[in-house]
């Protein structure tokens, strides 16, 4: 059995690990690392992020509000019982889990002290924190944990059940404690087993048959930094200062507002105005971040989307002919400047597809490019194709059902639309409401349509179901394309077992270079959400997480 | 004659509510088939919003929602749902339908209550005014100014405000309906409030003024050529009693028939302004909830819109009863 | 030809307005010979640019030839809508008035169903069920607007069937549909006219205000759809959303001064005093 134990801090471990994962051969040994991570852990982990601010120069302050935007207003503030981004936001203040990611997605721990994992990567020792209390002075214990992931997230979460599924048993060997023993290897279970994938919720309040309709959620009880004290519907959401949290001194807000404004330009106005200090996810339009950026009271930072890895991509039905025809598809994406998308219409916030994974998912291949943008090229292939122009120059027609979240998704349908004319594409809009979007994914209903997808880390968790065949059924966000390659099937089954990461890093490549040479989808960008803050306000993007993050050490200075 | 008319009101009140309550069934059963019948239904709008889906949880969410029994059986268990006031749960919010819209419905009626009353005041004040001289400087500035206000987008008088008063002059706040940094309590609060509420009050309310202006000035013009008004300034009286005791009393008529019509239309505008104003109201829920796809919360909103109409239109009836002039001329 | 302008100013301006906005709709291929969809140029361009006399929007699209062949999709849409609720309304009005009784009732129930729900609620349920396209705008535009109608017909329908010369072509026997067509119908015809108008302006107010909510048909560029795309850039491009904007303005302007004009033409006795 080996100490595998990891954190992060800008001056140690972080490069040095992450390079040990990838190529095992150019960091230094495993041992002197853990050994200087072990220390590290054992003194004061979690204050690493304070020190860091303090180094600069800049001394925590106790005390004030912080008000931030949140859109859309989340339904319900109950971590498990919905998944959207702006409920995480929320109750990631109030519920923690047991360790979450750094930038490069290493694990930093925190309710976990540490945690050592054997050689056969089949058996997760937990170490928790000791003194823990939840927000109504229940201490937090390895049955609360054990609890949480077998009975909490295994009930509420799709995504946890990919991962926990795996789980043969987990006990407490101390009240201190947890042994997670999987069925058998299982390469991402770290990617799935931390951040706002898994948080720990109090046994005593949730051991009940109905999970959703739990009266506790309507007053979420967490270990976290703030509590739930006010929720207008439709207005805002205030939580307040957790006076017994777990570390001293800690956290150094008295209050976080979170303002609900459903129109875009209402919420620039806020920022722009002073009204709110903090802004990210969908709260900022695109389009305003240059000016945002030239505004000298804010700062603007693309980084805390590490761990969700964002992709946008253009879906395709491939039951339609002649969507069917790889060339087609090919041509397709050539005809498509993912500059001009990325500088245009995102202005800059993120990065242009270049297969797909986000460079920030683990075992991105950086030498896998896509084909270039070619608009001579892609007519050659379509006509190689046998997609011959009629009098007027269309070959042929195709529909496109527009990702209805917003402007900037509608701009990108009509970007697609006129990149495909180019090439000789008739593109009909098939317009639907949020409502139906989904429904019509499901029913395979549509021939083209847009998404993006979260990585989350691993392409094992947050990609697998868009290109395995097994996966090909009539249910949203999975296979909806029918993209079929036994290849790939084979790659992904492989990957999911393999304990050594060379091995993981060959078979993940190949699927990488499969993905691009067969593009079932046109991958488009990796986004980025930007995080607006005002210069007052410190500490706000520390992890892979964003502002998903607990902000125990946010403060205004 | 007058006597007997208010001795039957009872019984004509009494009727009119049992029409309104088969409307509101009538209305309850068509929005009920009409929801159902839109692409998608709460369990894909849940997926949607989570971004992941499997073939159980979406049959469990179902099931839980009752979507698995027949069209017309569920539409049998709302209806005696309904019947017993029993509004459902909000799927999406997870609280009870009635409480969420009583929650949300005092904003509405604050903001749509306010600009519809100072439209039809100022509406009805400037159509007066413009109607005494047809023509004249002050009659061609305000059908000027109403017709600028009725023909643009009120979405775009929203967002053009904002932009003045919010942002280049910074005067009044832009969005929301009270400071919640610092919570505010009595008077404070009312004020704040108040305060909030001076953009998307205008914005709605410039619109509908615009519309009474026009109605008050032509229904003006129109009882003026009247032969009673000939004989009443014959018998003597004020130029200021003709037209507001005399003129202004008959051309209301009109007005308030269409006032009592656009309580509807009041509702149905405050989609756009709270949207504009993040009002927490609700019309941006009706929104929301038909995005969510949340059937429940959406037909109880139908309901409530559908009564408040309703009552608002019985008002508008009885506040007709006095302006009748068959009922002054006896 | 000048007594008429001097006589019915408003008339006069309200129809110049309409008919250069046809003619702009009209010509719009021949001054704009290309797609308004087509990326012709850098975004964000300031109108009286060089490439863009309006301006060009987010994508770098020419906002004059999307308000040159937006006046078409929105023109179609307000008269198409109008042509159909004047449709339904005018039958049910004309039903509702002439047969009276039972028949009128529930005609009147009917239309007050529609009154009673938030008619842009019911129009945004409507479009989000059939699906935002062109049609189902329309429909759901004149579904909305009929009732107004029909209780302007059935009005006017009920009073001249008192009148003499109504009575008098029903003594000596001329059938139901002659006396409703040639009788009641053009007589109770002019308020229909004048209510037409507004509606038409209406109709391209609410399908505006429908794009700005995002349920507009993403194959047509409308006026609505352009002010609507405009509004989340308003504050770097104001153009991509005022200038649409003002073509509404203009042209509801423009519909409400033929509508206020065709009142006082056919309501003559209003029309000496109402005479700036």
């Amino acid at each position: 059995m080996s100490d595998f134990t990891s954190w992060w801090s800008e001056e140690t471990g972080a490069q040095e690990l992450n390079g040990d994962i990838r190529s095992p051969a150019s960091g230094p040994s495993r041992r002197a690392l853990l050994k200087a991570g072990v220390a590290a852990a054992a003194v004061a982990p979690f204050l690493m992020r304070v020190d860091d601010a303090i180094a600069q120069g800049i001394t925590p302050k106790r005390g004030g509000t912080l008000t931030s935007l949140l859109t859309p207003e989340p339904p319900v503030l109950m971590i498990g019982v919905n998944a959207q981004g702006p409920t995480l936001t929320v109750v990631s203040k109030i519920f923690q889990p047991l360790f979450t990611y750094s930038p490069t997605l290493d694990f930093v721990p925190v309710l976990a002290k540490s945690w050592t994992i054997s050689d056969d990567k089949k058996v997760y020792t937990f170490r928790l924190q000791e003194n823990v209390k939840f927000h109504d002075g229940q201490p937090m214990t390895a049955d609360d944990v054990i609890f949480s992931a077998m009975k909490f997230w295994m009930t509420l979460s799709l995504r946890a059940r990919i991962v926990f599924a795996r789980i043969e048993k987990a006990e407490a060997t101390d009240p201190y404690t947890v042994v997670i023993t999987l069925k058998e290897s299982y390469a991402p279970f770290m990617y799935g087993f931390g951040g706002t994938g898994f948080t720990i919720v109090p046994k005593h309040l949730y051991d009940v048959a109905d999970l959703r309709n739990n009266p506790n959620n309507a007053k979420p009880v967490g270990t976290g930094p703030f509590k739930l004290v006010e929720w207008q519907r439709g207005s805002f959401i205030r939580l307040r200062r957790n006076e017994d949290y777990w570390k001293p001194n800690q956290p150094y807000l008295d209050e976080i507002v979170y303002r609900i404004v459903p129109d875009s330009q209402s919420r620039a106005v806020a920022l722009q105005s002073g009204q709110v200090q903090l802004a990210g996810g969908n709260d900022i339009e695109p389009f305003d971040l240059p000016r945002f950026q030239a505004q000298s009271n804010l700062s603007v930072t693309l980084k805390g989307w590490e761990y969700y890895g964002p992709l946008a991509w253009i879906d395709i039905n491939k039951r339609v002919k002649p969507l069917d025809d790889v060339r087609v598809r090919r041509a397709m994406s050539m005809a498509l400047d993912r500059n001009f998308i990325l500088q245009k219409l995102w202005f800059n916030s993120g990065k242009v597809a270049t297969g797909p994974m986000c460079e920030t998912t683990k075992f991105y291949d950086a030498t896998v490019k896509l084909p270039p943008f070619d608009i001579a090229a892609a007519n050659k292939l379509l006509d190689e194709a046998g997609h011959k122009a009629d009098g007027s120059g269309i070959r042929f027609t195709i529909r496109h059902m527009p990702l209805p979240y917003g402007e900037v998704w509608t701009r990108l349908s009509e970007y697609f639309r006129a990149s495909m004319q180019k090439i000789g594409i008739n593109v009909t809009m098939d317009t639907t409401d949020a409502g139906g979007h989904t429904a019509r994914m499901a029913k395979w209903d549509y021939e083209t349509s847009i998404n993006y997808i979260y990585q989350v880390g691993d392409a094992n968790i947050g990609l697998e179901q868009y290109f395995t065949s097994e996966n090909i059924r009539n249910v949203a966000f999975n296979n909806v394309g029918g993209y079929s390659n036994p290849r790939v099937d084979e790659l992904l089954a492989k990957s999911r077992y393999a304990t050594d990461p060379a091995e993981r890093q060959k078979l993940l490549s190949e699927f990488q270079r499969i993905a691009v040479d067969d593009m079932p989808y046109l991958f488009l960008i990796q986004m980025s959400f930007p995080t607006y803050t005002t210069k007052r306000l410190n500490n706000v993007i520390t992890t892979a997480m964003g502002i998903s993050g607990d902000f125990d050490d946010v403060f205004l200075a | 004659m007058t006597e007997s008319r208010l001795h039957a009101m009872p019984r004509l009140i009494g009727w009119r509510v049992l029409k309104m309550a088969l409307m509101v069934l009538a209305i309850v059963v068509v929005n009920f088939l009409l929801i159902h019948a839109a692409p998608g239904d709460p369990a894909s709008a849940i997926a949607g919003q989570s971004g992941q889906a499997d073939a159980e949880f979406m049959r469990q969410l179902r099931e839980q929602f009752g979507l698995d029994k027949p069209l017309p059986v569920q539409l049998w268990i709302y209806i005696e749902r309904v019947l017993t006031f029993d509004l459902g749960v909000s799927h999406r919010l997870q609280r009870p339908v009635l409480t969420v819209i009583l929650e949300r419905l005092p904003a509405t009626l604050l903001l749509t209550g306010s600009a519809f009353l100072i439209a039809l005041s100022s509406g009805i004040a400037l159509g007066v005014r413009a109607a005494r001289k047809p023509g004249g400087i002050a009659d061609t500035v305000i059908m000027g100014v109403s017709l600028f206000f009725y023909a643009t987008p009120l979405f775009l008088v929203g967002i053009v405000l904002v932009l003045v008063f919010g942002v280049w002059l910074n005067w009044l706040p832009t969005f929301g309906m009270e400071t919640v940094d610092v919570p505010l309590h009595g008077l404070a609060r009312v004020l704040d409030v108040a305060w909030h509420a001076v953009l998307p009050v205008v914005t709605l309310a410039v619109f509908y003024s615009a519309v009474y202006v026009r109605l008050t000035r032509a229904s003006m013009l129109e009882v003026s050529s009247y032969p009673f008004v000939k004989t009443a300034r014959a018998k003597g009286a004020t130029e200021h009693r003709v037209t507001w005791v005399h003129v202004l009393r008959n051309a209301l008529l009109p007005v308030i028939t269409l006032a009592g019509i656009q309580a509807g239309h009041l509702i149905g505008g405050s989609v756009l302004v709270e949207t504009v104003f993040a009002w927490p109201g609700i019309g941006s829920l009706a929104f929301e909830a038909l995005i969510a796809r949340d059937y429940d919360l959406l037909l109880g909103i139908f309901l409530c819109t559908s009564v408040v109409v309703l009552v608002f239109n019985l008002l508008t009836d009885l506040l007709y009863l006095v302006f009748d002039p068959r009922v002054q001329a006896l | 030809m000048k007594s008429f302008v001097r006589r019915f100013p408003r008339m006069a301006i309200g129809s110049a307005i309409i008919l250069a906005v046809i003619a702009m709709a009209a010509t719009a291929p021949i001054f704009f010979p290309f797609s308004p969809w087509d990326m012709r140029g850098s975004p964000f361009e300031p109108p009286g640019s060089p490439d863009f006399l309006l301006g060009s929007d987010a994508l770098g699209r020419d906002i004059a030839a999307g308000i040159a062949h937006g006046a078409w999709v929105s023109l179609m849409i307000g008269g198409i809508s109008t042509m159909a609720s004047l449709g339904i309304g005018v039958s049910l009005g004309a039903l509702a008035g002439y047969v009276g009784g039972r028949v009128d009732d529930a005609v009147m129930r009917f239309a007050e169903f529609f009154q009673t729900i938030p008619s842009f609620l019911l129009a945004i349920l409507l479009v989000a069920i059939f699906r935002p396209s062109i049609f189902s705008i329309i429909a759901a535009i004149a579904l909305v607007s009929w009732p107004p109608v029909a209780r302007v017909v059935r009005a006017e329908f009920l009073s001249l069937r008192k009148r003499e010369f109504v009575q008098a072509a029903e003594v000596l026997g001329v059938s139901h549909m002659r006396v409703v067509w040639q009788t009641l119908l053009p007589n109770a015809l002019p308020p229909v006219i004048v209510l037409g108008s507004l509606m038409v302006a209406n109709a391209v107010l609410t399908e505006s205000a429908l794009s700005f909510l995002g349920l507009g048909d993403a194959n047509w560029m409308s006026w609505g759809f352009l002010v609507g795309s405009g509004r989340s850039v308003i504050r770097i491009g104001w153009w991509i959303s005022v200038l649409p904007g003002v073509a509404i303005f203009i042209t509801v302007l423009g519909l409400n001064l033929l509508g206020e004009g065709l009142q006082t033409w056919l309501n003559p006795r209003l029309s000496k005093r109402d005479m700036p």
